[in-house]
């Protein structure tokens, strides 16, 4: 690739030191990710539902998780968007811009799909049908991560810039594409089955339809570990797609390094078992518990690894990178200050309107 | 520049107007609506009136999905479109104002939560806890306001930030507070606007005129703050602005044209607000869609005229629309405008006319296309070569103006006195303008050039 064709760095300073930039990226895209995850894997959960898996029942509770989730996925996916353009704009721009349409299509595609669940929503709380509708909303959710990932393996890659600038399906030639999808998708997958599976739980302890809840339960159970055996195989396959430059600098990392990878390949091994000992769900709602606690550890991990790596893919490209950096501490302190009250009177809220029923007699809103 | 060119045929500047005039509607209707489901809902509770509280739980279900849902994603669509068509704009401003992004994205937090929980919760809690989660809603949709108009008037009036980079010098710019208010103003009406087609589907008519009455407050409230922020807009830019749609001799007539059809909008938006006001029981929907539709025609052309008088500029006084900083012009003449653009260059086969391809590409391409959007090969075609050769002679003689800060004030160029005020300077070497003259003529349809020729 000619040298040029990387943009110069941008001449004002970064408003922060980079580190604190990737912490809050770091925690940001986690929390999106989650979100992300309930959204993609409950759309896909929620189209393959049959009868033995809950019907209806399943189907509504995961577009009612939905209308939520996908809201708060993307307000959560503003962040790290905001933060990937200040450490890594000229990377990520030049990547957007060389796969423009795919890039815009990103915002129809979520709308649509944001509407097809509320469309879906009202007709199932009608006890109308909605597996088209949901077939649909997931078919644009995957259309969507399939974006995401190839946008984020070009903006890894410059030496791909110029082929993909002549032949644009050229994002998609990367041996790392379908390994790297495949690992959001099942990862998605897992994570919603989880969701569902606790829900249930939930739902029948707080004296919810046996029959219905337990079917709710051991689909998600059951998705949960078939996705998770078909991971660990694609894991290791994502890992040997590596450019091998960056496979070898990983590899000799030393024990930090490679500790996240380790731990979330541990978390994953650990998950399987427990998975696998869950024999009823709806009796054993302390190991359905653990079961998302080592999903939200794994994804961690996993997110950690991610960014370890999009460094090391980034080095040579960065070699000669010197950011200057002029902290606007005082814009910083508000920042945090309004984030701390946001959150805070978020979660006051919701707690108050979790508690808040009116008495005997007294009116609702 | 540094960046490759997305080629559209309907020009990027479009595009991000469209995306933006979608996201700006219902952005403000967000937060204008909010209130006033409030101030209804407050209204229900305090009075006991199940006709006001119906009418603020009608009106929710369509708050939550045009905030939460178009509103939310047309603002990333709006990130996803600048960052494709200015990604050296995007950058500059991100790398400026990163913490006012990300603390309105905390505002953004609180609102879309209790947006989704206010619809949720009818029914289901008391009245005053669901009044507190409106309230809440409306203070965090108005601060995110308070944040962007900072960073969207930056853009038009860097004011005292162009000397000193300063982060607060640039969010409270001089075009700040009027633009503020001008915006609260577009808030209230067009929620009073949309309220009113809502109240007319009450049956009572005692409560509907009640309800058309109070809305009607809103829409001249807020038609009468709309006029006075736009006025306040006006009389805040620097007369380089001005001078492209106001005035005796607008430079840009298509401008003054869109800043008379808004004014005359807003005019009959009032005209149609007082109206409901007077005569509430008069009120029917084919009256209350025209005066939403007059508020769209306002705002409308109020952001038109905004994104319009930015031209030559991305940002004001620093950098051109086609991502070329001021700052860099000398640099840029001296070591040819290729040496950067690296995608650009791309296009230059070795001839002189794929060198000028290459320069068109990387100077003019953001705004031009060759046979669409402000088309340049209708431009020059009833252009000869030595017209074309004094045309760009004249545009880099610019450069240097910018440069040399003959015309230049605390960092303000006044474009005004230019002979092309609104298009960015030729940059580059002689070898680069004399290429990009041969590409411009090699585009010129064979007849009128022969006929040209003869002359």
């Amino acid at each position: 690739m000619p040298a040029n064709l990387l943009p110069a760095l941008d001449p004002a300073p970064l408003p922060g030191p980079p580190w604190l930039f990737h912490v809050l990226w770091l925690l940001t895209f986690l929390i999106h990710l989650l979100f992300m995850n309930a959204v993609l894997g409950g759309t896909l959960l929620a189209a393959f539902a049959g009868p033995r898996s809950g019907g209806r029942d399943t189907k509504l509770l995961l577009v009612e998780i939905n209308s939520w989730a996908i809201s708060l996925a993307v307000t959560f996916g503003i962040a790290p968007l905001l933060f990937v353009q200040v450490l890594f704009g000229r990377f990520f721009y030049t990547a957007t811009v060389l796969v423009a349409w795919a890039w815009l299509s990103l915002v129809v595609l979520l709308t649509l799909a944001y509407y097809l669940n509320y469309i879906a929503k009202f007709r199932l709380r009608a006890g109308k049908g909605a597996s088209v509708l949901l077939t649909i909303e997931a078919v644009l959710f995957l259309a969507i991560a399939a974006i995401q990932v190839a946008v984020n393996l070009l903006h890894l890659q410059p030496g791909h810039w110029q082929a993909v600038a002549s032949r644009v399906w050229a994002a998609l030639a990367d041996p790392a594409f379908i390994p790297r999808y495949l690992h959001f998708v099942l990862g998605a997958v897992t994570m919603a089955a989880a969701l569902l599976a606790w829900l249930a739980v939930r739902r029948a302890a707080r004296g919810g339809d046996e029959t219905s809840c337990r079917a709710m339960a051991r689909y998600g159970v059951r998705t949960a570990l078939v996705a998770t055996i078909v991971q660990l195989a694609d894991g290791f396959w994502l890992l040997l797609a590596l450019p091998e430059d960056v496979l070898r600098s990983f590899m000799r990392g030393g024990a930090l390094a490679l500790a996240p990878l380790a731990s979330g390949i541990a978390a994953t091994v650990v998950l399987l078992v427990v998975l696998a000992q869950i024999t009823d769900p709806v009796q054993q709602g302390g190991r359905v518990r653990r079961v998302a606690e080592l999903i939200v550890a794994a994804t961690l991990f996993m997110v950690i690894t991610r960014h370890a790596l999009r460094a090391l893919y980034l080095e040579p490209a960065r070699a000669s990178e010197q950011a200057a950096v002029a902290p606007q501490w005082d814009v910083f302190a508000l920042f945090l200050a309004v984030f701390l009250v946001c959150v805070g009177l978020t979660v006051y809220a919701l707690v108050r309107a979790a508690k808040d029923r009116p008495a005997a007699g007294e009116t609702a809103a | 520049m540094d960046y490759p060119i997305w080629n559209l045929a309907f020009g990027g500047g479009v595009l991000i107007g469209i995306v933006a005039i979608a996201h700006v509607l219902v952005s403000h209707f967000a937060i204008g609506g909010g209130f006033a489901i409030a101030v209804v809902e407050t209204l229900a509770v305090r009075r006991n009136d199940r006709a006001w509280r119906d009418l603020a739980k009608r009106s929710s279900l369509v708050l939550i999905l045009v905030s939460t849902v178009f509103g939310a994603i047309s603002g990333v669509g709006i990130w996803v479109t600048i960052g494709l068509v200015q990604p050296a704009a995007t950058s500059a401003l991100i790398h400026n104002y990163v913490w006012g992004w990300a603390a309105e994205w905390g505002f953004f937090i609180l609102e879309v939560v209790m947006a989704l929980l206010y619809y949720a919760t009818w029914d289901k809690v008391r009245p005053r806890t669901h009044l507190l989660i409106i309230w809440l809603y409306v203070f965090a949709a108005f601060m995110s306001l308070v944040i962007i108009q900072g960073i969207l008037s930056f853009m038009l009036t860097p004011g005292r930030w162009l000397v000193t980079r300063s982060f607060w010098h640039g969010i409270f710019n001089p075009t700040y507070i009027p633009g503020l208010a001008l915006r609260t103003g577009i808030c209230l009406f067009l929620a009073g606007a949309y309220l009113t087609l809502a109240a007319l589907r009450e049956r009572d008519r005692e409560a509907r005129a009640r309800m058309v009455r109070l809305l009607a407050a809103f829409q001249v409230i807020g038609a009468l703050l709309a006029y006075g922020g736009y006025r306040w807009w006006e009389a805040a830019l620097p007369g380089s602005v001005k001078a492209l749609f106001a005035g005796a001799q607008p430079i840009i007539t298509a401008l003054a044209t869109t800043r008379h059809f808004a004014l005359w909008a807003l005019t009959t938006y009032l005209v149609l607000a007082l109206f409901s006001l007077v005569a509430p029981r008069a009120q029917r929907w084919p009256v209350a869609t025209l005066a939403l539709l007059a508020a769209f025609a306002f705002f409308g052309g109020y952001e038109r005229l905004r994104e319009g008088s930015r031209k030559p500029f991305v940002i004001r006084d620093f950098m051109f629309s086609n991502g070329i900083l001021v700052s860099e012009v000398a640099d840029l003449n001296q070591r040819g405008v290729l040496a950067k653009a690296g995608w650009a260059a791309l296009e230059n086969d070795g001839t002189p006319v794929g060198k000028g391809r290459a320069v068109f590409r990387a100077q003019c391409s953001s705004c031009h296309t060759v046979d669409h959007y402000l088309s340049i090969r209708a431009i020059i075609s009833p252009v000869d070569r030595d017209m074309l050769g004094s045309i760009l002679g004249t545009l880099r003689d610019e450069g240097k103006e910018y440069v040399s800060g003959r015309y230049a004030h605390e960092g303000h160029i006044a474009t005004e006195k230019l002979d092309y005020p609104y298009m960015p300077p030729l940059v580059g070497t002689d070898d680069e303008v004399a290429a990009l003259t041969d590409y411009l003529m090699s585009l010129k349809p064979a007849k009128v050039a022969e006929v040209s020729h003869a002359r």
